[in-house]
């Protein structure tokens, strides 16, 4: 009784830790587009030159449906090539992984778009 | 212009009319003009000459003019012409527009993906043998944007244990099995409602890891032994991210008629060669064709999991779940079960997963009691892509290994639950394509049953 105990408990405490973790930083993610590159005169870095003690801008970042699929797909399966199958087909598709794997909806429709428009006609 | 012209000819005239005046009038009628008269009517007619040569200057000037505009115009309309010539032809030439997307396709699409596998088994101590044909497609029809159904079957031809117990006789059978038939409705982002035969969610083996799915061609024992794959009620699942970098955390909660008695008792079965506990067994129609549960509650459960990524490729996804219901038809005995389940990948050559399972439940067997089954297994892969050798066959091959353990299951042998199995898995996964997979893998195992044995196993597996 008391392994179990100890068992539930550290996963319990596992859980709370991964929650709370950092997860992917800023450094290792991708801008949206382009309209972040470092020629911005908005950007955090040029902000810093000017005004060294101030603090950093926020970048925002958000994974494009490319990274996320790479991200997801991969995970229980062999990617599957974007070519393989027309948009309707993948709306489908999308629809059942997204059931299968609990994806949240906004990454699912990310992926779907990233794989529409590659797909094979 | 045609006043110009007549202007011309009116001053022409008058030329004309002067000249002849001055022939017809006689000599003497021309002494009685005085030369003032006479200076007069020349610096008249001179006049009148100047203002000609003028006139025919302008007209000149014009008729100039009159021509560059009429080039003008026709240049014009030249470069008309040929401009809609070029747009006729740059009509025709531009490639045919990206097909529009069917309407019907669009609000509703019937799609079928699945696996078939082929395999042939070596067991230790027996002859070798074909022992597996295996079709298992999956019928998804999508009703708009957020309906689905999906129902997955498993069409099995199998020898019917020849190259296991050496009966030569034993032919095959084919099988054709439900696995799972779901209706699911997406609600919203983070929720989806589903209803049918469920995969049931214990750990993520059984939902994404078996079939095609998994890199060894079959289930780890405690996986296969100890929970019920699927079982008929309804569930709410979805993810929920946190934050915008890919982390979510995800869960399931369900109802299902869960486990039940083969023969509707509480007792552990031991005696009659197999454990009276059914998994899977309990479909909400009795074998009278009554419509009842065949115990008096469902049972229920859930998984609760966290997944984050640290970068592409790189992620960990850790969860936990279990499922607690009666399983006898006296509704006396429960049957519980907690499962730890977690994956790792470390760029994209290297993963490792596993899961931890315990269960239990009660009987009626005075001696028996509380059986407690507990099992695990972690399995690790590493694509020999990662290491860079550029090699066409090498850059194809996966290493597989497993390590798994069950004890407390059935033992036929001691007709008991006293089994206690390890297996040690080592194998390959050989990508032909990247759908079509041959794979190999040798098992070894220690075990106090007997009739467990290694064994050498060769798959061919095409995801579709």
């Amino acid at each position: 009784m008391k392994r179990k105990k100890l068992i539930l408990w550290g996963a319990a405490a596992l859980v709370v830790v991964c929650l709370s973790g950092p997860g992917l930083t800023p450094a290792q993610a991708q801008p949206v587009s382009g309209a972040d590159s470092a020629s911005s005169p908005t950007n955090s870095a040029a902000l810093n030159a000017q005004a060294p003690d101030a603090k950093p801008a926020p970048v925002k970042i958000q994974l494009t449906g490319a990274e996320l699929y790479s991200m997801h797909c991969n995970r229980c399966h062999p990617e599957r090539y974007p070519t393989e199958r027309t948009a309707a087909q993948w709306k489908t598709i999308m629809l059942h992984m997204q059931v299968r794997a609990n994806i949240p909806g906004g990454q699912a429709k990310l992926i779907l778009k990233y794989l529409q428009d590659n797909s094979g006609r | 212009m045609k006043k110009t012209m007549k202007t011309n000819r009116r001053l022409f005239g008058l030329v004309i009319a002067g000249c002849v005046m001055s022939a017809a009038f006689p000599t003497h009628v021309a002494a009685t003009v005085s030369d003032a008269d006479f200076n007069a009517l020349k610096e008249m007619v001179q006049q009148m000459n100047g203002k000609l040569q003028s006139l025919e200057q302008t007209n000149q000037v014009y008729q100039q003019t009159i021509q560059q505009l009429q080039q003008q115009l026709s240049e014009t309309q030249q470069i008309a012409t040929n401009a809609e010539q070029k747009s006729i032809e740059a009509a025709q030439a531009q490639p045919q527009s990206r097909a529009p997307i069917d309407e019907a396709t669009v609000n509703h699409n019937f799609q079928i993906l699945g696996d078939a596998e082929f395999q042939y088994v070596k067991a230790a101590g027996q002859h070798g043998a074909f022992t597996l044909a295996d079709f298992a497609p999956i019928f998804l029809y999508r009703s708009g944007d957020n309906i689905l159904f999906e129902a997955g079957f498993d069409t099995t031809l199998q020898n019917n244990g020849g190259a296991l117990n050496g009966n030569n006789n034993s032919g095959y059978t084919t099988t054709f099995n439900l696995s799972f038939a779901q209706m699911d409705y997406v609600m919203n982002d983070y929720m989806t409602l589903c209803a049918g035969e469920l995969l049931i969610p214990l750990g993520t083996y059984t939902e994404r890891g078996a079939g095609w799915l998994n890199k060894i061609p079959d289930d780890p024992l405690a996986v296969d032994a100890l929970l019920p794959s699927s079982g008929v009620g309804a569930e709410l699942r979805g993810g929920i991210p946190v934050g915008n970098i890919g982390k979510f955390v995800n869960y399931s909660v369900y109802l299902a008629n869960g486990p039940s008695s083969v023969d509707g008792t509480g007792t552990s079965g031991i005696g009659n060669m197999t454990p009276n506990l059914d998994l899977g067994g309990n479909v909400g129609v009795r074998s009278d064709t009554v419509v009842a549960n065949l115990h008096g509650n469902p049972s229920g459960g859930g998984r609760l999991g966290v997944f984050m990524p640290f970068k592409p490729h790189y992620d960990l996804e850790l969860g936990i779940s279990g499922q607690s219901g009666e399983w006898d038809n006296a509704g006396n005995h429960l049957w519980t079960a907690g499962v730890f389940d977690a994956a790792l990948h470390l760029g994209p050559s290297f993963e490792a997963r596993g899961e931890y399972i315990l269960t239990r439940y009660g009987t009626d067997d005075i001696g028996v009691g509380v059986i407690h089954q507990q099992g695990w297994f972690t399995q690790v892969s590493y694509k020999l892509a990662g290491l860079n050798l550029e090699l066409p066959v090498i850059n194809n091959l996966e290493l597989v290994g497993r390590y798994d353990s069950l004890h407390g299951a059935y033992n036929s042998t001691d007709n008991a639950f006293d089994s206690k199995t390890q297996r040690y898995t080592a194998g390959f996964v050989y990508y032909i394509t990247n759908t079509l997979l041959f794979e190999g893998d040798y098992e070894f195992l220690h075990s106090n049953d007997p009739s467990q044995v290694g064994q050498l196993i060769l798959q061919l597996s095409l995801g579709f």
